[in-house]
């Protein structure tokens, strides 16, 4: 064999060593996309006016209440978060000097509009864009806090660009869409309140009992009530106090538990700096009700049994995957705002494996027809456009693996037309050496002037293909970049084995024969 | 072996018909877009809720129908989906307009209410993820391992698994005898189970919801990629050939992409994301084998100066004739087994490449080479003024 073949062969044989290396063993190689594992694909919006709505509200009631400290009587106004301010309540009589000075140390930075009984103040510029940014970098750790201690592998969780408010989640292999959902979205905002008056069966008959005014500290807030079974069995209405007593911020740790009842309760552990704030409150107010509001809900609202230091426990007719679930919740933090759903994709296990059946079922029937034409037609030759054929193949599949790209449900057709249209470039090159036969040239000089006129069919045939495959990479998304990505590598590679590789078998089948009388094509 | 040998067809002295026969075809297909029932968009592009669920026995269509019907804008679309007798059934549903939200949970919660009403509160096989069985399993302790959560959750976690794994295989469990067919179950379990856990009556295979922002962004995306890719192959063929070639090329583009266009709509098919990519594949792959015969153009000018373009292009053609079919052929046979074995997530895919390879192989002989060679004689022409002009 002289060395020109030999080297030719060597690099053959390097490519297909490293694409059966980077493939072994496939099934932990190739990475199945969401379409063929099963899993959810979700587009989540953080309601970012929801943060804005807080650092107003919370401004106002930072002014209020220092400037009550000092004498003040202001009363909390309206929060517009289109123009981004707060409106205060001045009295008529009130010290303006003192009121912008409060202002300056207690809302620094805030534009201060002095109005006829009202201040209007307004968010300092750019504020509303820091703001924005940090309620969705927290709540991307926070939802990525969430999936981590539920344990899915290889989540994909990250913001849709820089400045963006939406964040994208891909979770495989989950078989329980609905709950994972739940615990990605719900805001999990815990408060513990104190109950003014309460429960009632209906609004009607808890202003009754309260009088017939809600009071400007209470409010309303209602929860289910449930059976012993956890069935629901209607609404609960209750009166609040609106200040906290704590919050969920203000836990340490919790985690599902049993009472002695063999009920599922959540244990929790306040912060240090709360423990006193809790004992005192609990310590004082022994034989009243408490409410635990989560998301605006009450879940339970127990009567304080005894002064409880800084563990305590949360009880409220839980199955056994909502109080897991909610102390996970409790641990991995609140949403700094709440959140929608823009865009949902769940495939079930079920019918993702049911494609990859169908998909190597519909490519092996194609591949196998298509090998046993090319062997009928083109005899010899077919066969050398055979073995290219499975080198392409696996070269598309090693190709994959080494770079990790994902298979889709369309990638898999992208692999199945591959088959298709590699055998193009081998038909072209065959095709020309029976013209170039025909014409009365001899056996290799029509392999030659076969190859070299075809090359340039076949390059500009490929590429044009490629440009369709770049621009649907470009702007496709998910499964459809799969397949791109499919039908780019499966045309280089058919360049690669059906104009190298075919010419190398050539070459091999003709060395250190003097005359050659026929070929087989 | 040989199929087509040497031919030598006038396939140009034809192009008045073929070219009437497409112009008839694409204007019959835009009217009947337009004016009919138009393209059947599907929720990637313009929003709404679709629900694929298998159920444990044929269910009854107007009992679906009516369990969600308080729930949605418009019709629902109620059918069967793949082979009839796996019970599989696709729901889609319009979002209320202008909304976003998780549309996909009220629903599956009406079908629960209506169609599981008898579960009570027993743990439903067919809905419930591993993790809750497990923690089920981990409180419950049929085995009696006594001892910390976490030895019962590496105890019982196998098992829950296997349950799981089993519903992941067949999709569903039939009924709870179903259980004696799960494997690595102690005995004990298996009795738990049979006694404190039950079938509901459907299990999810798969959900999408598109809300109206990534609907309109999907839409512009589409558009894009499309848009693009037929100028880059324009400017790709105006750098390799040359103008009247490029204007050829992208006609017989358009053409079979209209025509496609009007069988995914004569067949109420519906256009999603998958589809898309279905017909900017066939954009390449049309290209490609119109490419093959320029090339062949390119080279025959070459050798006989002086001769017709025409008949330069009839010879061209008639060259690669044989490679044309070939290739057609094999692309088809493999497009036909997709379309075939694909199952139906994929059929729409395949049904659009098996249309554009068929159209595509049509056009690229009698619609490309024509009106390149048009284009070349109006651009030829008005050379031949201008020189005449200057003459003068």
């Amino acid at each position: 064999m002289d060395s020109k073949i030999l080297w030719r062969v060597i690099l053959i044989l390097v490519v297909v060593a490293l694409s059966v290396w980077s493939l072994y063993p496939p099934g932990e190689k190739i990475h199945y996309g969401l379409d063929l594992s099963g899993g959810i694909h979700l587009v989540l919006q953080v309601q970012t006016d929801d943060a804005i709505k807080a650092e107003l509200d919370d401004s106002a009631q930072r002014l209020v209440s220092r400037a009550r400290e000092q004498g003040l009587e202001l009363s909390q106004g309206e929060s517009n978060i289109e123009n981004l301010s707060f409106k205060v309540n001045v009295p008529a009589d009130a010290d303006t000097t003192a009121l912008r000075e409060l202002a300056q140390n207690w809302v620094p930075g805030y534009g201060t509009d002095p109005g006829v009984g009202e201040w209007t103040f307004k968010l300092p510029p750019n504020m509303d864009r820091t703001v924005r940014d940090m309620a969705v970098r927290s709540s991307l750790e926070t939802i990525w806090n969430r999936v981590d201690q539920f344990g899915v592998a290889e989540p994909v969780i990250q913001r849709q660009g820089m400045e963006s408010d939406r964040i994208l989640v891909q979770l495989p292999g989950v078989d329980d869409p609905a709950r994972v959902k739940d615990l990605i979205s719900s805001t999990a905002f815990l408060e513990f309140q104190e109950v003014v008056a309460g429960p009632a069966p209906d609004r009607q008959s808890l202003l009754t009992a309260i009088g017939g005014v809600t009071p400007s500290d209470s409010e309303i807030v209602t929860g289910d009530r449930r059976g012993l079974d956890g069935q629901v069995l209607g609404v609960d209405y209750y009166l609040l106090k609106k200040a906290a007593i704590i919050s969920g911020q203000e836990l340490r740790s919790a985690r599902r538990s049993q009472d002695e009842y063999g009920q599922p309760v959540v244990n929790f552990a306040t912060q240090p700096y709360a423990a006193d704030k809790f004992g005192q409150y609990t310590g004082s107010h022994i034989g009243t009700r408490m409410a635990i509001v989560l998301d605006q809900k009450v879940i339970s609202a127990p009567s304080i049994e005894s002064r409880i230091p800084g563990d305590g426990r949360i009880t409220g007719s839980f199955t056994i995957e909502e109080a897991e679930d909610l102390a996970l919740k409790l641990r991995a933090g609140a949403l700094p705002a709440t959140i929608t759903y823009l865009e949902e994709r769940t495939v079930g296990p079920s019918l993702g494996r049911d494609s990859v059946v169908r998909g190597v079922r519909a490519a092996v029937s194609g591949l196998l027809i298509v090998m046993i034409f090319m062997l009928v037609y083109y005899r010899r030759s077919g066969l050398n456009a055979n073995v290219a054929l499975i080198l392409n193949i696996m070269i598309l599949l090693g190709a994959m693996a080494y770079f990790g790209a994902t298979l889709t449900l369309p990638g898999i057709a992208g692999v199945i037309l591959t088959i298709g249209m590699a055998v193009d470039a081998n038909v072209l090159i065959f095709e020309r050496i029976r013209e170039e036969l025909q014409v009365g040239k001899t056996v290799r000089a029509a392999i030659d002037t076969g190859f070299a006129r075809a090359f340039g069919t076949i390059l500009d045939a490929n590429l044009t293909t490629m440009i369709a495959a770049l621009f649907l990479f470009n702007f496709g998304t998910g499964p459809i970049k799969g397949f791109a990505v499919t039908l780019s590598i499966g045309i280089l590679a058919s360049v690669f084995t059906a104009v190298f590789v075919s010419r190398t078998l050539y070459m091999i089948a003709l060395a250190g024969r003097e005359r050659v009388e026929s070929l087989s094509i | 072996m040989r199929i087509i040998g040497d031919t030598n067809i006038p396939f140009l002295s034809y192009r008045k018909i073929a070219l009437s026969l497409s112009a008839l075809a694409i204007v019959g297909g835009l009217a009947y877009q337009f004016l009919g029932p138009g393209l059947n968009l599907g929720i990637d592009f313009v929003g709404g809720t679709q629900v694929t669920l298998k159920f444990r026995e044929q269910p009854d269509l107007g009992a679906l129908r009516e369990s969600i019907s308080n729930l949605t804008v418009g019709t629902p679309l109620i059918q069967s989906f793949d082979e009839a007798e796996k019970h599989e059934i696709l729901i889609r549903v319009e979002n209320p307009e202008g909304a976003e939200g998780d549309f996909t949970r009220p629903i599956l919660e009406l079908l629960h209410q209506d169609f599981n009403s008898d579960l009570g509160n027993r743990f439903d096989l067919n809905t419930q993820g591993s993790l809750a069985l497990l923690g089920r399993l981990v409180s419950a302790d049929p085995d009696g391992m006594g001892g910390d959560a976490e030895a019962r959750e590496s105890f019982y976690g196998p098992m829950a698994d296997a349950v799981l794994e089993y519903r992941k295989t067949n999709g569903i469990f039939g009924s709870l005898d179903d259980l004696e067919n799960v494997e690595g179950l102690s005995e004990t379990v298996r009795t738990y189970l049979e006694n404190n856990t039950a079938v509901g009556a459907f299990s999810l295979l798969g959900a999408e919801s598109v809300g109206p922002a990534v609907g309109a962004d999907l839409q512009k995306k589409a558009m894009l990629a499309i848009g693009f890719s037929l100028v880059g192959m324009l400017v790709y063929i105006w750098i390799r050939f040359q103008l009247p070639y490029a204007v050829g090329a992208v006609v017989a583009l358009f053409h079979d992409v209209l025509i496609t266009l009007t069988a995914i709509a004569v067949t109420h098919r519906e256009i999603n994301l998958p589809t898309v990519a279905a017909l900017l594949t066939l954009v390449g792959y049309s290209v490609n084998d119109t490419v093959v015969v320029f090339d062949r153009v390119r080279e025959n000018l070459r050798l006989r100066r002086g001769e017709e373009l025409e008949s330069v292009m009839d010879l061209s053609i008639n060259q690669t004739l044989s490679r044309t079919f070939i290739t057609s052929g094999t692309t088809l046979v493999v497009v036909l087994s997709l379309f075939i074995f694909g199952g139906d997530v994929i059929n729409t895919f395949a049904f659009v490449l098996l249309v554009g390879i068929l159209v595509g192989t049509y056009s690229s002989i009698f619609v490309a080479s024509p009106v390149a060679l048009a284009m070349n004689r109006v651009l030829v022409s008005r050379r031949e003024r201008r020189r005449l002009r200057g003459r003068r």
